[in-house]
C-alpha cells in the first residue's frame, strides 16, 4: 500500500484541526508590557496558567493542562541549566524558544504516532523599557511569533489579531491601565473567534452540527468577561516587575491589586 | 516529559550529581588566589582542625524588625591582601542571606548553587523551599565538601541569615566545617577574626541589653564596631577605613542594602575619621 502526498496531506490537516478544535474554547493569555513592566493575565477555572519560568521570564499558555505542564518544566528545566553553567544572563526567551522548546514541539508535532501537544503559550522577558521586553507566542506545531509591547494567545489567529489589535490602540503606560486594557483584549479573544461575517454564514449552514459545541458567546468583550465572571472563573494576573529591588521579578497580583479593574465587570 | 536538544534539559540531574560529588572545584590559580589565609603548601595532617583558615570576619546580629548582616571586604592569599572588595555577604533568595568565610571560589560557587537549587524548586514545584529544607540543602554541601576541607582546600563557614515569616522574626543559622547547623538566639560570626570578638557580643548583649529589641541603627553600629576591633586584632579582615563594609538587613519587606550615607557616618564615628571609601 503507497503513501501518497494525498495521505501525507490528509493526515497533517487533520492533527491540524484536532489540536485547533481543543484550543478554540479555551481560555486566551494576555501580555501587555507597560512602563512598571510586563503583566501577563487570564481568567481560569481552577488551574494555574500563569508561570514563573526564570529570573526575567514568565510564560502563559492554554491547553491542555499535561501538555502545559511538560512544557513550562521542559522551559525551566532549560532556562535553569543554562543559567547555573554560564550565566542568568545568557538565559534568553530567544535562545529558549527560538532553539530549545520550538525544535522539540516541532519534533512532537512532525510524529505520526504521538499526539501533538495541545497548547499556545506565551513566553515573556523583562527588558530595561517596554519597548525592550520580548514577547513570543509558540503554537503547538513548533513555530512561533516575536512580537512587541503586546501577546495574545487565544483559540484562533483570528481572535489574536483582534486582541492585539485593540491593545495596539490603546497601549497602556500604568499598571491599572494594563489591567484595564488587557481584560478588555480578553473579553475581545475570547468572544471573536472568526470575523463577523464567517460567522453569520456559520449560523446559516443547515448542515453545520454544532449541536454539541460549547454555547456560542456573544462577540462583546465585556459580556464575555462578565459571563466568564459569573461562572465562576477567576482573574489571574502576574506581574514581571521592572523597578523592585527584589530580585525575584516575577509577582502574582493580589485580589486586591485587580480588583478596581474587575469591579467593572460585576 | 518533553525531550529538548542534547545537552540542554534535565537540570534537576545536574543539581543532583553536583550535590553529592565533591562538588565545586574552581580552577586552581583561581583557588590561590581567593583561598583567604590558606597557606600555598600544607603537609598532610594540617588542615580543619588545627588551622583558622578563614581569613575574614562577617557578623550577623538580631534587631528589632530583622537580622542586620555586616562582613569586612578584605580578601587574603596567604599574607598578601589579594583584594579589599570582596562581597561576602550573599543573597539567596529574597528572604536569606548568606555570610561567608572561608575559601571565596568555593564559597562563590555553593552560592550560585543554592541560588539555582532554591529558585528551581520553588518555581517547578510552585511553592517554596522550606526554611528547613533551605538549611538542609547548604548543610548538605558543606559536608560534601569536608574531604576538600581536610585537605586544606577551600573549607567554607558560612552564617545563614533569614526572615521567618511564619514567625515573623529573623533567624539566624551557623554552621561547622562538617555541615551540622546550630540556630542562635541573638548573634552569630564566622571567620579569622570572629573568635578575638566571641566575648565582645555576651558583654553587649549583658550590659547594653539584647540585640533583637535594638532599633537598626544601634545595632548596626554595634556590628560595625564589633568589625572594626576584628580587624584591629585579626590580619586577614580588613578595616572600614578605607572600604566601608558591606551591611545588609533582611525583614519582612525582604533585603535590603543599608543606605551608604548611613554606614558611612556611623564608620565616621567609630573609627573617628572620615572613611576613604575607595570606589
Amino acid at each position: 500500500m503507497g503513501y501518497s502526498f494525498y495521505d501525507w496531506n490528509n493526515a497533517l490537516q487533520q492533527r491540524n484541526e484536532y489540536v485547533a478544535d481543543r484550543l478554540k474554547d479555551g481560555s486566551p493569555v494576555v501580555a501587555v508590557t507597560f512602563d512598571g513592566g510586563v503583566l501577563m493575565l487570564t481568567l481560569r477555572g481552577n488551574q494555574r496558567k500563569v508561570f514563573e519560568i526564570y529570573d526575567r521570564l514568565m510564560m502563559g499558555s492554554l491547553g491542555k493542562q499535561s501538555d502545559i505542564e511538560s512544557l513550562r518544566l521542559a522551559a525551566i528545566d532549560s532556562a535553569h541549566r543554562e543559567g547555573f553553567e554560564r550565566s542568568p544572563d545568557d538565559v534568553s526567551v530567544q535562545r529558549l524558544v527560538g532553539f530549545g522548546l520550538s525544535p522539540a514541539v516541532k519534533k512532537i508535532y512532525n510524529d505520526q504516532s504521538s499526539i501533538p501537544l495541545t497548547l499556545r503559550a506565551i513566553f515573556a522577558e523583562l527588558g530595561r523599557t517596554a519597548n525592550e521586553d520580548h514577547l513570543f507566542v509558540l503554537g503547538f506545531d513548533g513555530e512561533f511569533r516575536t512580537l512587541n509591547r503586546v501577546a495574545v494567545a487565544a483559540g484562533t489567529a483570528y481572535a489574536e489579531d483582534q486582541g492585539e489589535a485593540y491593545v495596539r490602540e490603546h497601549l497602556p503606560t500604568t499598571l491599572s491601565e494594563a489591567l484595564r486594557v488587557g481584560l478588555t483584549a480578553w473579553g475581545i479573544s475570547r468572544s471573536q473567534l472568526a470575523p463577523k461575517s464567517a460567522r453569520e454564514e456559520e449560523e446559516f449552514d443547515p448542515l453545520r452540527d454544532d449541536g454539541t459545541d460549547a454555547p456560542r458567546v456573544t462577540d462583546d468583550p465585556a459580556v464575555a468577561v462578565r459571563e466568564a465572571l459569573k461562572d465562576g472563573a477567576t482573574l489571574e494576573a502576574a506581574l514581571l516587575q521592572r523597578d523592585t529591588r527584589r530580585e525575584t521579578k516575577y509577582r502574582p497580583l493580589t485580589a486586591a491589586e485587580t480588583e478596581s479593574a474587575l469591579s467593572e465587570y460585576r | 516529559m518533553l525531550e529538548l536538544s542534547s545537552g540542554r534539559g534535565n537540570f534537576a540531574a545536574l543539581l543532583s550529581s553536583r550535590a553529592s560529588a565533591t562538588p565545586f572545584d574552581g580552577p586552581a590559580a583561581h583557588r590561590e588566589v581567593f583561598a583567604g589565609s590558606v597557606r600555598p603548601v600544607l603537609s598532610p595532617g594540617e588542615g580543619l582542625a588545627t588551622d583558622p583558615i578563614h581569613g575574614t570576619t562577617v557578623i550577623a546580629v538580631k534587631y528589632r524588625d530583622g537580622v542586620i548582616n555586616v562582613g569586612d571586604r578584605r580578601a587574603t592569599g596567604g599574607f598578601a591582601i589579594m583584594y579589599d572588595k570582596a562581597e561576602k555577604v550573599l543573597s539567596l533568595d529574597d528572604y536569606t542571606l548568606m555570610a561567608i568565610s572561608g575559601s571565596f571560589s568555593k564559597a562563590m560557587e555553593i552560592v550560585r548553587y543554592l541560588r539555582h537549587a532554591f529558585r528551581y524548586y520553588e518555581r517547578s514545584q510552585l511553592q517554596a523551599m522550606s526554611l528547613d529544607g533551605k538549611l538542609s540543602e547548604l548543610g548538605k554541601v558543606i559536608a560534601n565538601n569536608a574531604m576538600a576541607a581536610m585537605q586544606g582546600i577551600g573549607i567554607v563557614i558560612p552564617v545563614l541569615s533569614t526572615f521567618d515569616r511564619e514567625a515573623n522574626e529573623g533567624r539566624i543559622f551557623f554552621y561547622d566545617g562538617g555541615g551540622a547547623r546550630f540556630e542562635t538566639a541573638e548573634f552569630g560570626a564566622a571567620g579569622s577574626g570572629s573568635t578575638q570578638i566571641r566575648g565582645a557580643f555576651e558583654y553587649i548583649a549583658r550590659t547594653k541589653g539584647p540585640f533583637r529589641e535594638m532599633d537598626r541603627d544601634t545595632a548596626l553600629r554595634e556590628a560595625l564596631t564589633l568589625l572594626e576591633i576584628a580587624a584591629d586584632l585579626d590580619a586577614a579582615t580588613g578595616g572600614a577605613g578605607k572600604v566601608l563594609p558591606l551591611a545588609k538587613t533582611i525583614t519582612a519587606d525582604g533585603i535590603a542594602d543599608v543606605e551608604e550615607t548611613t554606614l558611612r557616618s556611623i564608620v565616621r564615628d567609630i573609627i573617628g575619621q572620615e572613611p576613604l571609601a575607595v570606589g
